[in-house]
C-alpha cells in the first residue's frame, strides 16, 4: 500500500537538492573549470586543454602523484592484512578479547589535528619515544648478550650450545616424559614456556654475536632515521625507494587500523559455525580453516574496505600538510595538499580543478582494477 | 543470532600464547602514543628539549629537589660553578637597587630594552628590580672585591655590596639551582624560572640535591588558555550540535523515503547516492568553496552545517538498511489506521531505530569533533577556530616546541571522544557491527 509518488519525493527532497547543489553542480563545474582560466574574481575563461598540458611539465605534479601513489600502495593494502590478522586473532577464545577490542578502537577516537602532533612528537628524532624505544633496542639486546658472556668467562656455561641445547632439550622433556607432567598441566605448560623463553634467550644473544662478529659494532653508535625530516631513501640500496618521511607516514596510518580489525571482528563473529565444523570433520587445520573458510567469508567486507582506503589514501591532507607541509624536499608533497596549495594558496582555480580531475581519474582506474583483480575472489553469499 | 568463532573451546596454550603475543604487540602499539601524549603532557618543558636518559624517564618526568632556605623546593639546576683561586664565587647583597639585566649583559640599566632579540617575557626578566633585601651571586660575569666591599656589575655599573658568604671550593659539583614552580611551565622562552632573580636561589653541592619526580597538572591551564579552548569549546559544540541534529533528521526523512516510499526512479536515485559516496572531497572542494564564497558564507560556520541539513550519503544508505529490516506489517497498520507518512516515522520507525538513530548522531558528532580539513578551508578568524583549527594554529605558531603544552591542549582536545566512546560503548560496538564497513 503507497501513496502515490509525491510522498516519496517530498521526503527525499532535501537530499535531492544536496545531490544537485553539493554534489552534481560542483562535480560538473569542477569538470568545467578544469579547462578554463579562472583568476580570482573574474569569470572563468575556457581555455581548452591548456591546464593538462601544464601537467604534463609540472614536476611538482608529477612528483606528488608519484609520492601519493607509493604512499597508497603501501599504506592501503599493508592496513587491510595488519586489520585482517588483527580481526583473526580477535576473533578466537583468548581472554581479554573486549579489552583488546577497546584499545584497538581507541586511535579512531583521537581527532586528527591531535593524531599528526602527536606523531609528530613521537617522530622527533632526538627526543621522540621511537628513537628512545629503538635506541633501547640495541642496548637491551647487547646487555643480555653481556650477561651470558660473563657467565661464559667465568667458566658456568659454553653459552652457544648450552643455550642451544638446553631450551629444546628442556622441551623434549617436557613432551616426552609421560608421567609427571601429564598429570600436572600447569607445570607442563610453565616449564614449556621457560623453555620457550630459553629458546628465545639463545636466539637473541647468537644474533648479538653475530652481528659482533659481523660488524664492528657499537650499539650507541647506531644511526636511528630522522623519519619526517629524513629524506634520504630505505632501503637505499633500491632505485626509487622511498624516503623515510613517506615511511613515517605509513607507519603513522597503521595506528588507525585498529578500528578496521574491530569491523572484521563483528563480521568473523557472523560466520556461520557450520562452515568450520564440516572442515573440522574434512580434517583441516587452522590455515586451512582460515584460508578456505574464513577469508572467502569475509572478502565482500576486504574488497570494500581496500576500496575505501585507496580513496581515502589517494586524498591523504590533514596529516602530511600538518607534520611535514610537503617537506622534506617536496617528498611528502601530495596531491591534495598541491590541489589545496593551488587552490587556496596561488588562487590557480582552473589549474587546481585540473589536477583535481586528474586526481579522481587515478582513483576510479585504481578502483576499477581493484574490482578487476578482485573478480572470482570475493564471495557473495547468497549468489 | 551470534555467529561463532574459529573453535568452540579455548585455543591451546600454544596458540593462545601466539595469539596473545600478536594482540598484545598490537595493543602496544595501539595503546603505546596515547600513553606518550598524557605523560608528556604532565611533563616539564626541559624534558621535550632533550633526548630522554633512559625508557623510564622517556615516560615519567622527572625533577629536582632541594632545600632552599629551609624550604623543601622543586629546583632547576641553572649553570655549573668552578670556584677556583682565579674565580671566587660570592653571594652577596647589594647596597643600592639595579635591573637584574644588569648582572647578565654588559649594558647599562634599560639600553638592552632596544635590542629586538628580546621578547617580552624576557624583558620583564631583565627589567626586574634587585633591591637590597636580595641576594645575587658574584661570580665570572659580576665581580665582588671584599677589599673595598664593591660590586662591579656586568653592566660594568659598580655599587657596594655587603658580602654574605664566601662559596669555597668542593670536591664534588657546585650547581646554581633556582626555585621552580608550576607556572613556569607557561613561559616558553624561559619554562623553567632561569634567572628570574625574585625567585629563592643557592648554590649547592650535588648531594644537597635530590631527583624526584615531577607531574605538572598545571600544563593543563597554560595550555588551555594558549588555544583558547573555552571559544574553540564553544565553536565545535555549536557546530556539532548543528551538524548532528541536521543530519540525523534529515538522513532519516531521505532514508525513510528510499525505504518505505515507492516512486519513480526510486532505485537509480539511490544507485546514485551511493556512487557519490566513492567522490573525494577534493575533486568537489573548489566549486563547493566559490558556491559559498558567491554565497558570502566564506567565513561564518554555515558553510559546516548547512550541508548537513540536506542528507549525508553514508547515514542514509545506512538508516535505510537499517529501515528494511522493521517488519513491515507494523507500518501497513499504521497505515490502514489513517496515519500520515510523517507521523509513521515519528510513531513507528524512531521508536525501533533508535539504535540507529543514536549510532548516526554519534559518528556524526565524531566525524564534526575530528573535522580538520573543512574549518581549515572555511574559517579564517581566530574568534571562529574549532578545537581543531586553534591547536593546529597554536601548534604552527610556536613551530612545534612546547610539546608539553601541545601535548596537554591534545589530551584535553580528545579526551571528550574517549570518554564518550566508554559511556556509549554498546551503541558504538553496535554501530561497528552493523556498518561492518566503515566507521
Amino acid at each position: 500500500m503507497s501513496r502515490g509518488p509525491l510522498a516519496g519525493y517530498a521526503f527525499i527532497f532535501p537530499w535531492l537538492i544536496a545531490l544537485v547543489a553539493f554534489v552534481g553542480y560542483p562535480f560538473v563545474a569542477g569538470f568545467y573549470f578544469s579547462f578554463c582560466d579562472y583568476p580570482p574574481l573574474k569569470s572563468p575563461l575556457f581555455v581548452g586543454t591548456s591546464n593538462y598540458t601544464e601537467l604534463l611539465r609540472d614536476h611538482v605534479f608529477q612528483r606528488s602523484m608519484a609520492t601519493t601513489l607509493t604512499y597508497a600502495s603501501v599504506a592501503v593494502p599493508l592496513g587491510v592484512f595488519l586489520a585482517v590478522s588483527l580481526g583473526m586473532a580477535l576473533n578466537t577464545h583468548v581472554r581479554g578479547q573486549s579489552f583488546y577490542r577497546v584499545i584497538f578502537y581507541l586511535p579512531h577516537l583521537v581527532p586528527t589535528v591531535v593524531v599528526a602532533l602527536l606523531w609528530l612528537w613521537i617522530f622527533n628524532p632526538h627526543f621522540g619515544l621511537l628513537n628512545a624505544l629503538l635506541g633501547a633496542i640495541p642496548r637491551a639486546i647487547d646487555m643480555l648478550a653481556e650477561v651470558f658472556f660473563a657467565l661464559d668467562s667465568a667458566g658456568f656455561l659454553r653459552p652457544w650450545a648450552a643455550l642451544l641445547l638446553a631450551g629444546p632439550l628442556l622441551a623434549a622433556a617436557v613432551k616426552l616424559l609421560p608421567g609427571p607432567f601429564s598429570r600436572r598441566p600447569r607445570l607442563r605448560s610453565l616449564l614449556l614456556s621457560a623453555a620457550a623463553a630459553w629458546i628465545a634467550v639463545g636466539v637473541v644473544s647468537l644474533a648479538d654475536a653475530l652481528l659482533r662478529w659481523l660488524t664492528p659494532y657499537n650499539p650507541s653508535r647506531i644511526e636511528l632515521p630522522g623519519w619526517l625530516t629524513d629524506g634520504t631513501p630505505f632501503p637505499a640500496s633500491v632505485p626509487f625507494a622511498p624516503p623515510w618521511a613517506l615511511w613515517a607516514l605509513i607507519l603513522m596510518s597503521m595506528w588507525g587500523v585498529g578500528q578496521m580489525a574491530v569491523i572484521y571482528l563483528a563480521k568473523l563473529q557472523d560466520v556461520p559455525v557450520d562452515l568450520y565444523e564440516a572442515a573440522d570433520i574434512d580434517g583441516a587445520g587452522w590455515w586451512r580453516k582460515a584460508w578456505h573458510v574464513t577469508i572467502p567469508m569475509i572478502s565482500p567486507v576486504i574488497l570494500f574496505n581496500a576500496v575505501m582506503g585507496i580513496i581515502g589514501a589517494m586524498q591523504v591532507f590533514a596529516e602530511p600538510y600538518i607534520m611535514t607541509n610537503g617537506g622534506p624536499e617536496d617528498k611528502t608533497r601530495m596531491v591534495a595538499m598541491f590541489i589545496y596549495d593551488q587552490a587556496f594558496q596561488y588562487q590557480r582555480i582552473g589549474y587546481a580543478s585540473a589536477v583535481a580531475w586528474v586526481l579522481f581519474l587515478v582513483i576510479v582506474i585504481l578502483t576499477l582494477l581493484t574490482f578487476r583483480i578482485s573478480r572470482g575472489h570475493v564471495y557473495y553469499a547468497g549468489r | 543470532m551470534r555467529g561463532a568463532d574459529v573453535t568452540e573451546k579455548r585455543p591451546a596454550w600454544h596458540q593462545s600464547m601466539i595469539i596473545h603475543a600478536i594482540l598484545a604487540v598490537g595493543g602496544l602499539f595501539f595503546l603505546m602514543p596515547l600513553v606518550w601524549m598524557i605523560v608528556t603532557s604532565l611533563k616539564p618543558l626541559d624534558q621535550t628539549m632533550r633526548p630522554p636518559r633512559s625508557v623510564a624517564e622517556a615516560f615519567v618526568g622527572t625533577g629536582n629537589r632541594a632545600m632552599l632556605g629551609g624550604r623543601d623546593c622543586d629546583v632547576v639546576l641553572e649553570r655549573e660553578i668552578t670556584v677556583g683561586p682565579g674565580s671566587p664565587a660570592w653571594i652577596v647583597r647589594p647596597g643600592e637597587a639595579f635591573s637584574a639585566g644588569e648582572l647578565r649583559l654588559p649594558f647599562g640599566p634599560d639600553t638592552w630594552q632596544k635590542y629586538p632579540v628580546f621578547n617580552k617575557a624576557e624583558l620583564a626578566l631583565m627589567n626586574a628590580p634587585v633591591t637590597p633585601e636580595m641576594t645575587v651571586l658574584a661570580y665570572d660575569r659580576n665581580r665582588f672585591d671584599p677589599g673595598t666591599g664593591t660590586l662591579t656589575l656586568c653592566s660594568g655599573r659598580t655599587l657596594p655590596a655587603t658580602p654574605v658568604r664566601q662559596i669555597q671550593p668542593s670536591a664534588e659539583k657546585l650547581w646554581l639551582v633556582r626555585e621552580w614552580r608550576p607556572e613556569d611551565t607557561d613561559q616558553k622562552e624561559i619554562g623553567s624560572a632561569g634567572g628570574d632573580v625574585s625567585r629563592a636561589w643557592d648554590v649547592l653541592p650535588e648531594s644537597a640535591i635530590r631527583t624526584s619526580v615531577r607531574l605538572i597538572p598545571y600544563n593543563y591551564v597554560a595550555a588551555l588558555s594558549r588555544i583558547r579552548f573555552g571559544r574553540s569549546l564553544l565553536n565545535t559544540l555549536f557546530l556539532c550540535v548543528m551538524v548532528v541534529t541536521g543530519t540525523v533528521i534529515s538522513s532519516m526523512l531521505v532514508a525513510y523515503g528510499f525505504a518505505f516510499l515507492e516512486f519513480r526512479g526510486r532505485d537509480l536515485l539511490f544507485g546514485i547516492t551511493m556512487a557519490t559516496m566513492m567522490i573525494p572531497f577534493p575533486v568537489v572542494m573548489i566549486p563547493i568553496y566559490l558556491l559559498y564564497r558567491d554565497l558570502g558564507w566564506i567565513g561564518s560556520f554555515k558553510p559546516l552545517w548547512v550541508t548537513s541539513w540536506f542528507g549525508s550519503a553514508f547515514f542514509i544508505f545506512l538508516l535505510r538498511q537499517f529501515f528494511l529490516g522493521l517488519p513491515k506489517d507494523l507500518l501497513d497498520a499504521a497505515r490502514i489506521d489513517g496515519c500520515s507518512e510523517l507521523e509513521i516515522l515519528w510513531n513507528v520507525v524512531v521508536p525501533l531505530s533508535r539504535p540507529a538513530i543514536a549510532m548516526v548522531a554519534l559518528f556524526t558528532f565524531l566525524g564534526t569533533w575530528k573535522d580538520f580539513l573543512g574549518p581549515l578551508i572555511y574559517l579564517n578568524h581566530q574568534s571562529q577556530f574549532t578545537l581543531s583549527l586553534s591547536l593546529q594554529a597554536f601548534a604552527s605558531e610556536h613551530g612545534g616546541t612546547p610539546w608539553h603544552l601541545l601535548m596537554a591542549a591534545s589530551t584535553a582536545f580528545s579526551l571528550p571522544l574517549i570518554v564518550l566512546f566508554f559511556l556509549a560503548m554498546r551503541v558504538f560496538i553496535r554501530g561497528i557491527a552493523m556498518t561492518g564497513l566503515k566507521g
